[in-house]
């Protein structure tokens, strides 16, 4: 009774009371502070899924590299690219001026401070997922990328899936991992095994002929088996014929028993399927074979190398690549103004040049972080679709397309011939550009490798 | 699988090569574990510390001074693992050694790709044993065009002189009779007064500097980066179980069956991943002390 009193007593003239004006003040302040809420897309239908929300000031993303193993040193320089990425992100620079369109604005994503954590995949699966969780729950990433090898990435990408974390690829090449791996929450920039055999095929039948026979040694992996389709796919139909395919275990380092069954063979061309250490070792027991001075069927018999990279080029030395033909995503020597960009900011903080897998990583980053801002918030479904048939330049390889169907970029790639050593001016110039493939000769239907991307809000 | 003559050829001379390696580097293994009674897991390691002095040396001031310089630089390396911790485990368990072996062989391969890189660093051939040779100008029972790369003909000479050698030195020279007779009892030989130890520091400089010949010669086959040691340890490790721990003879005997059994299989992925296993748990299974291993060792 007393309460009832009081309240009557304490109102005022205007029929307010005290406790009334307190609870309405309450029921305000917890309004106007859902209130950016109301006018973010689709907030109604936002809840937590993976990190999301981000507190504090801070959003983190998770690097995922191999630091150890033989992608090490390919890993590193992914490293380099990220931390580029994020310097950039944070204070502007960098590709920020060239990516169109963009709102980066250089002060962080969403307002908030740019941070990251690093990971060592070990180019081991298990320990990648092990690493990536960890980012995931301990650290509380919003997003992970990174990753130099197609079995990795694809795990990673089950993972990060299921987690509801978004990961953009690092660099893999595998048709699976944008075919019947595709997730909903994992992104390729990078091209792939499909789109190489696609840009290199009539560059090798207009090289060496149509009436040729090719030998296949190829890694027993995703990777390997779908490089290897698509380049027995493509060479037929220019008319080329496929003498044979040999697996060959991840962790050879003497190809000589494979090579072997290639000089038995009435094969005048050698296809090498292999990536890292493998096509260092592969290509280098052919040499010394004497594959690369050898006929057969009255032709010089050629050795392909369908992806190639600086790194792998430089292990196999010059004198062994010279004249051998292979793709690349990209090279520090293109000239429009993203790669420019790239390798200036890129050299002044590390003294060289970047690499095609440190390109693509910074790329990965600065797209995730420009979805973002786009959808403006970390809610992992409007950070895809704002991903989702993203169209974009300025980012190293003409006008590309993030395609909503299955996240492959398509976009030009390069071909790439070895330098011979009299040729080269520097450490970084192994291989040189003979062709840009634009990104319509290389597009697909992305029906054609299965798979289903699955829904925007994760089981 | 098309057998022809040449292919066949082609097969044996690729097993013989192939096993070569693993011999080479399976020797040093069974030598110490012959004599000193240790496992030694970082035989792979010590491998890859000869290729990598091998490529500096090699690219720096040729393969002459290679050849010259890297066995006894690993000589000497050897003999210092074996006085700085090797001797430590003598009296301990076999699990105590691999375990501090394998931990060593870790440690040296991420020194190595912290002072070179992860990326491969290639090592050329040098001039002399570049090149292939036409083996139906020699061959005639060999029909049209068969060639094979002279330096891998050239590893196998080198492993069988090698092999030679060892024998040699354990069974022509009084050293090797000591070193016998201390494979026998190591304790009756104190009692005579031979200062064994002396001499088991030397078998271990010497499987070593075998590993250092493998590495000078081994190099361009295997190329030089840091996870090389690693591949191969497991197949040396199984030759020499394979061959009868301890057994100079079953290691030359189950590298060539092994570098056999892995050239012809190669056409079939799934039986030429497993073969060197497949043939370990047969070899064990029938004769668990290996092809020519002694009775009672590991057995």
């Amino acid at each position: 009774m007393t309460d009832v009193k009081s309240e009557k007593s304490s109102r005022t003239a205007s029929g307010w009371s005290r406790r009334s004006v307190l609870k309405a003040t309450s029921a305000g302040a917890v309004g106007a502070a859902a209130t950016p809420l109301f006018f973010t897309q689709n907030a109604w239908a936002e809840k937590a899924i993976g990190n999301y929300p981000v507190k504090g000031s801070e959003v983190v993303l998770g690097f995922n590299v191999p630091q150890t193993g033989a992608y090490a040193d390919e890993g590193a320089d992914e490293l380099r690219a990220y931390k580029l990425a994020v310097k950039h992100l944070n204070n502007g620079g960098g590709m920020l001026d060239t990516l169109k369109p963009s709102k980066l604005t250089g002060n962080g994503i969403l307002g908030k401070k740019v941070a990251y954590v690093t990971g060592d995949t070990q180019t081991n699966a298990d320990a990648s997922r092990t690493s990536a969780r960890r980012m995931i729950e301990r650290d509380k990433v919003i997003m992970v990328t990174g990753g130099s090898s197609s079995g990795i990435a694809i795990a990673q990408q089950y993972l990060c899936n299921e987690l509801g974390i978004i990961f953009m690829c690092g660099l893999t090449h595998s048709n699976d991992t944008t075919g019947k791996d595709k997730q909903r929450y994992g992104f390729r920039h990078f091209f792939n095994a499909h789109m190489t055999g696609k840009a290199l095929s009539p560059v090798l039948s207009k090289e060496y002929g149509k009436d040729r026979r090719a030998f296949h040694l190829t890694a027993d992996y995703s990777w390997g088996h779908t490089q290897q389709q698509s380049m027995q796919e493509f060479t037929e139909k220019e008319g080329w014929s496929t003498e044979g395919n040999i697996m060959t275990p991840l962790k050879t380092t003497d190809f000589s028993q494979y090579l072997s069954q290639v000089l038995n063979s009435d094969a005048d061309v050698l296809v090498l399927n292999h990536y890292g250490a493998n096509m260092v070792n592969s290509l280098t027991n052919a040499v010394n074979f004497g594959m690369r001075d050898m006929q057969k069927n009255g032709k010089n018999l050629e050795i392909v190398v369908p992806l190639y990279s600086r790194l792998m080029a430089k292990g196999a030395g010059s004198t062994n690549i010279d004249g051998v033909l292979g793709t690349s995503g990209w090279n520090w020597a293109l000239e429009d103004e993203g790669s420019k960009v790239f390798v200036k900011t890129f050299t002044d903080e590390y003294g060289f040049p970047p690499s095609q897998a440190a390109h693509t990583c910074y790329v990965q980053t600065l797209l995730y972080a420009n979805a973002c801002e786009m959808a403006g918030t970390f809610y992992p479904p409007e950070v895809i679709k704002a991903l989702e048939d993203f169209r974009f330049t300025g980012a190293g390889n003409g006008d590309t397309l993030y395609r909503g169907a299955d996240h492959q970029c398509i976009k030009d790639i390069l071909v790439m011939q070895g330098n011979s050593p009299s040729a080269r001016t520097s450490d970084f110039d192994y291989l040189k550009i003979i062709d840009q493939v634009d990104a319509k000769t290389v597009d697909y239907d992305p029906a054609i490798f299965g798979g289903e991307l699955g829904p925007y809000v994760p089981a | 699988m098309d057998m022809t003559l040449n292919a066949f050829t082609l097969y044996i001379l690729t097993g013989l090569q192939l096993g070569s390696i693993f011999v080479l580097i399976a020797l040093g293994l069974t030598l110490i574990f012959g004599t000193l009674g240790v496992v030694n897991f970082a035989h792979g390691a010590l491998y890859l510390i000869a290729i990598y002095l091998a490529v500096s040396i090699n690219n720096a001031l040729g393969f002459g001074l290679a050849l010259i310089l890297v066995p006894p630089i690993l000589f000497i390396f050897g003999v210092l693992m074996e006085r700085g911790l090797i001797q430590r485990f003598y009296d301990r368990p076999h699990t105590d050694q691999i375990l501090v072996t394998f931990g060593l062989a870790i440690v040296l391969q991420e020194l190595l790709k912290w002072v070179f890189g992860a990326n491969n660093i290639p090592f050329a051939i040098p001039s002399w044993g570049n090149g292939i040779i036409m083996l139906h100008d020699y061959l005639p029972f060999l029909e049209g065009f068969v060639v094979y790369p002279k330096w891998r003909l050239i590893l196998v000479v080198v492993s069988i002189i090698t092999v030679a050698a060892v024998f040699a030195l354990l069974h022509l020279t009084r050293f090797g009779l000591v070193i016998r007779a201390g494979m026998r009892d190591a304790e009756m030989m104190q009692f005579l007064g031979v200062n064994i130890n002396r001499r088991f520091m030397i078998v271990f400089g010497l499987g070593s500097m075998i590993a250092g010949i493998a590495g000078v010669f081994g190099g361009p086959v295997t190329q030089v980066s840091p996870e090389v040691g690693m591949h191969l340890l497991v197949p040396s490790f199984l030759v020499v179980v394979i061959g009868g721990m301890g057994s100079l003879g079953g290691a030359v005997l189950a590298g060539i069956l092994i570098g056999m059994a892995q050239s012809f299989t190669a056409p079939y992925i799934n039986l030429n991943t497993v073969i060197i296993y497949l043939i370990t748990v047969i070899v064990l299974l029938v004769r668990p002390r290996g092809l020519l291993g002694a009775k009672g060792v590991f057995e």
